[in-house]
């Protein structure tokens, strides 16, 4: 007589036909049957044959399943036996997939991020904090989650199988992935973050510090960055708030020294406020509106007429140098902010974005100078600042040639860049971006996600072809190289299997979308709530946001353009004519595939490059064992990024750029090209500005130059660091005596937190901001 | 019993920075990061990769 039965985990059960009886029932009900008595009849035989087979041994659950098999064939039930098959698998399955969760999860528990390489899949989460652990628990238990339950089981074999990538899959169901904020139309009147309402800003300090809060806001109700399209025309407002104010302080202060005028302060704030109420005018910083006429005039009641000129000149400069300085003290923090503030539990910072370039106005270009100058000054001891990503706007006519009025700003940026690798350059004169540029609306102007998400096209609402309010709703990569590996130098099987692949991904796309949209207002507070995406506003908390979504991008995305040409004709674009060719042709075919699905669904379906930080490894490492080693596809630790040339391949910069612009008008969806200089760039600015200018006249729609910033903390050098630091001459790891960094100038104070570590000396020296000339 | 050092500090053989490394900001997908060893093992073996592209050549062509 059999008692127990060994499950899986060794412990031991009892053993009861009724559970028997129950599966072998549930194979038959699948199939329609209702006859729960035979379901038991079989269940005793399968009990009979345990204790014929067995004797006194303990059946273990997979010989118990064995026996069920059999015998439900030999009684001629072999339909209900496949059935019964099918079952067992889906539960090998699911529990299977539990003890690989368990396992992930043992690891997240166990191993720090130095091992782990789950825990180092996002460069900028720390892995080894609390809240860093938590968010991965939640992540790759939402994973495993939706692809048992709610992926279609295809997209969910394609995606683990590795021959497509569903991006963010751990927020499959929750929200979308990145925002445009138009901080301008956000400002205005004031916003609430769900903690609190925030007035309308009053001055350029309080505009950055609730620039820093909206970022912070919205990437708590989205998975991917921030960015503001507009940062200096937004900004802007604010500058010539301040000055306003600090106007009419330096106006009160000389009144009242020079002309020893009695209760200044009033007097002067109600000649302001009847010359704006009479006249609209207010002082500004260019000085060129008639404001000072009619002050002048007013004046002449309240001082001495000979005065007027003297204090009025007075005032208009110190409000000006004092603005200057506020706004440089403003930018400073943002930067300061944005690198410190935490969100998502406090394991990350905000992955923040900040277009500008364009505004010409003197406020406009304060705001630029300023925050170019606190990127370049750097962090409180002279570290390079992660976030935000810059994103300088090269136009031609407004900042690119000599003479332009922003001309200065773009060398600045270069100089700054060349410093700290921010700002990035992004080309709005590239002719795909050209299109939708119409001057004088800064929102027509090509905006850029620090990643390269770009959102630009509307054929959702071709009215709107704008940047704010706009994002990516989801994206999915392909798996270029396995499939150029499975065609078998075969291109036109592998061109009708990139088709396949597409419309599955299309599908999977469109999946997505659908569950995005029966999401409603009020799970995302902020980012709809606030009236922050386009449209939202004219939504009530219970209305679902699937409308409204559709002003965003649906992105498909491709890794590997590079070995994918290896493995089908035997070199890659940066080496042959016919390789970039038909690197084209490829990359042209996916996205003409996403134009007719566009125009076919009015949905914003895009073709994006790539940013494959997680993914660089993980396909590659599947293609390996199911392929081997291949020259030149297979055999790096990596797959080379979307359409990029092999990163280890030498070319020259020009080479790189001239071969990789044309991908930049083939992806709508985002594009970047880097380019690597060697030494230290600040030492030969031409050369930097030159391959910037070489971006734009070989049609780049975004790109930036990496070179090496290293730093040394004991003595604050930054620059490039080979083996020993050019300025205490210590090597990675060595101590320095103090009187050493006494002598060469590099020591502030001796006590246990600050011990010799600071900033640059030399550079901290500099931080007066220029005045504007 | 008082481990306190009485004599003036000799600043020549006071060493500050022993096991301390240099920062080395890297950028990767787009964005920058503080150090190498919060790139996936993918990342960094790219980053060790990269070659850099000249400029000298062409620059009198532009
Ligand atoms: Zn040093």
């Amino acid at each position: 007589m059999i008692s127990q039965i060994t499950k899986r985990d060794g412990r031991q059960v009892p053993f009861t036909v009724d559970k028997i009886a129950n599966a072998i029932f549930k194979a038959a009900q699948a199939l329609g049957g209702n006859d729960y008595q035979t379901a038991y009849q079989l269940a005793l035989q399968v009990e009979d044959y345990l204790e014929n087979t067995l004797g006194n041994t303990t059946p273990t659950v997979e010989q118990v399943q064995d026996v069920v098999e059999r015998i439900l064939v030999e009684n001629g039930h072999a339909r209900t036996a496949k059935e019964y098959i099918l079952y067992r698998a889906e539960r090998t399955r699911v529990r299977e997939m539990n003890t690989r969760l368990m396992k992930v999860y043992e690891d997240l528990t166990y191993q720090d991020a130095k091992q782990n390489d789950v825990k180092r899949e996002n460069a900028n989460i720390d892995g080894d904090t609390a809240m860093g652990v938590m968010l991965k628990y939640g992540s790759e238990g939402a994973k495993q989650f939706y692809q048992m339950f709610v992926l279609n089981p295809k997209h969910a074999k394609a995606h683990s199988n590795g021959d497509i990538h569903i991006h963010d899959l751990d927020f499959l169901t929750l929200t979308t992935t990145c925002c445009q904020i138009d901080i301008e139309k956000l400002f205005a009147g004031g916003f609430s973050t769900g903690h609190g309402f925030l007035r309308e800003p009053n001055d350029i300090q309080s505009y950055t510090a609730l620039g820093c809060i909206a970022i912070q806001s919205n990437q708590n109700d989205q998975h991917g960055g921030q960015s503001i399209p507009n940062f200096d025309y937004g900004m802007a407002h604010g500058v010539a708030k301040t000055y306003k104010k600090l106007y009419r302080q330096n106006l009160v202060k000389a009144c009242q020294l020079v002309c020893g005028l009695e209760n200044a302060p009033e007097k002067i704030r109600e000649m302001m406020d009847a010359i704006a109420q009479e006249t609209g005018l207010v002082p500004v910083l260019a000085g060129d509106n008639g404001y000072a006429q009619e002050e002048a005039r007013r004046l002449e009641i309240l001082i001495d007429r000979e005065q007027i000129a003297r204090v009025q000149e007075f005032a208009a400069s110190s409000a000006v140098a004092e603005t200057d300085r506020s706004t440089f003290q403003a930018m400073e923090a943002l930067v300061h902010n944005l690198n410190t503030m935490h969100s998502r539990a406090g394991a990350q910072v905000p992955f923040s974005s900040i277009n500008y370039g364009t505004d010409t106005s003197p406020e406009g270009r304060m705001v630029i100078k300023n925050i170019l100058l606190a990127n370049e000054a750097g962090l409180g001891n002279g570290e390079t600042p992660i976030f935000p990503i810059h994103i300088f706007k090269v136009k031609e006519g407004v900042n690119y040639n000599p003479g332009d009025p922003n001309y200065d700003l773009f060398q600045l940026a270069c100089r700054v860049s060349a410093k700290r690798l921010f700002p990035n350059f992004s080309f709005i004169d590239a002719p795909f971006n050209l299109a939708f540029y119409r001057p004088g609306d800064p929102n027509t102007e090509v905006a850029y996600m620090g990643c390269r998400t770009r959102v630009m096209a509307n054929v959702y609402d071709p009215q709107r072809q704008v940047t704010g309010g706009r994002g990516n709703l989801s994206f999915t990569s392909i798996n270029l190289p396995r499939l150029a590996i499975k065609a078998n130098h075969n291109i036109d099987f592998f061109f009708e299997e990139l088709d396949r692949e597409l419309a599955l991904v299309v599908e999977q796309l469109l999946e997505r979308f659908e569950i995005q949209s029966r999401k409603k207002v009020r799970n995302y507070p902020f980012l709809m709530g606030q009236g922050v995406w386009l449209d939202s506003d004219k939504l009530g908390p219970d209305d679902t946001v699937g409308e409204v979504l559709k002003h965003g991008t649906l992105t498909v995305g491709f890794i590997g353009l590079a070995e994918c040409l290896t493995a089908l004709i035997g070199k890659h674009h940066g080496q042959s004519p016919e390789a970039q060719n038909l690197g084209l042709d490829i990359v042209g075919f996916m996205r003409k595939r996403m134009d007719e699905e566009a125009a076919k669904t009015g949905l914003n379906f895009s073709l994006i490059a790539t940013p494959a930080e997680g993914l660089s490894g993980r396909f590659v490492k599947m293609d390996q064992k199911k392929f081997g080693i291949l020259p030149g596809i297979t055999d790096r630790d990596y797959y080379t990024n979307s359409f990029h040339i092999p990163v280890y391949y030498p070319i020259s910069a020009f080479d790189k750029i001239r071969l990789e612009a044309p991908y930049h008008a083939l992806t709508n969806g985002g594009h970047i090209t880097y380019v690597e200089l060697d030494g230290d760039p600040l030492k030969n600015l031409d050369a930097f500005e030159s391959v910037i200018r070489y971006m734009k006249e070989a049609g780049i729609g975004y790109g930036s130059i990496n070179h090496p910033v290293d730093r040394d903390p004991v003595c604050g050098y930054t620059g490039i660091i080979d083996e020993v630091c050019p300025r205490c001459g210590r090597r990675e790891g060595e101590g320095v005596s103090i009187a050493h960094l006494k002598r060469i100038g590099a020591y502030k104070n001796y006590n246990a937190d600050t011990i010799g570590y600071h900033g640059d000396p030399a550079e901290e020296a500099q931080r007066t901001p220029n005045s504007l000339s | 019993m008082q481990n306190t050092v009485q004599n003036p500090i000799n600043e020549e053989e006071i060493l500050v920075g022993e096991g301390v490394g240099f920062e080395r900001i890297r950028r990767i997908t787009g964005y920058l990061v503080g150090t190498l060893d919060r790139f996936n093992n993918a990342k960094r073996a790219e980053e060790h990769d990269r070659v850099k592209h000249s400029v000298d050549t062409q620059l009198e062509q532009i």
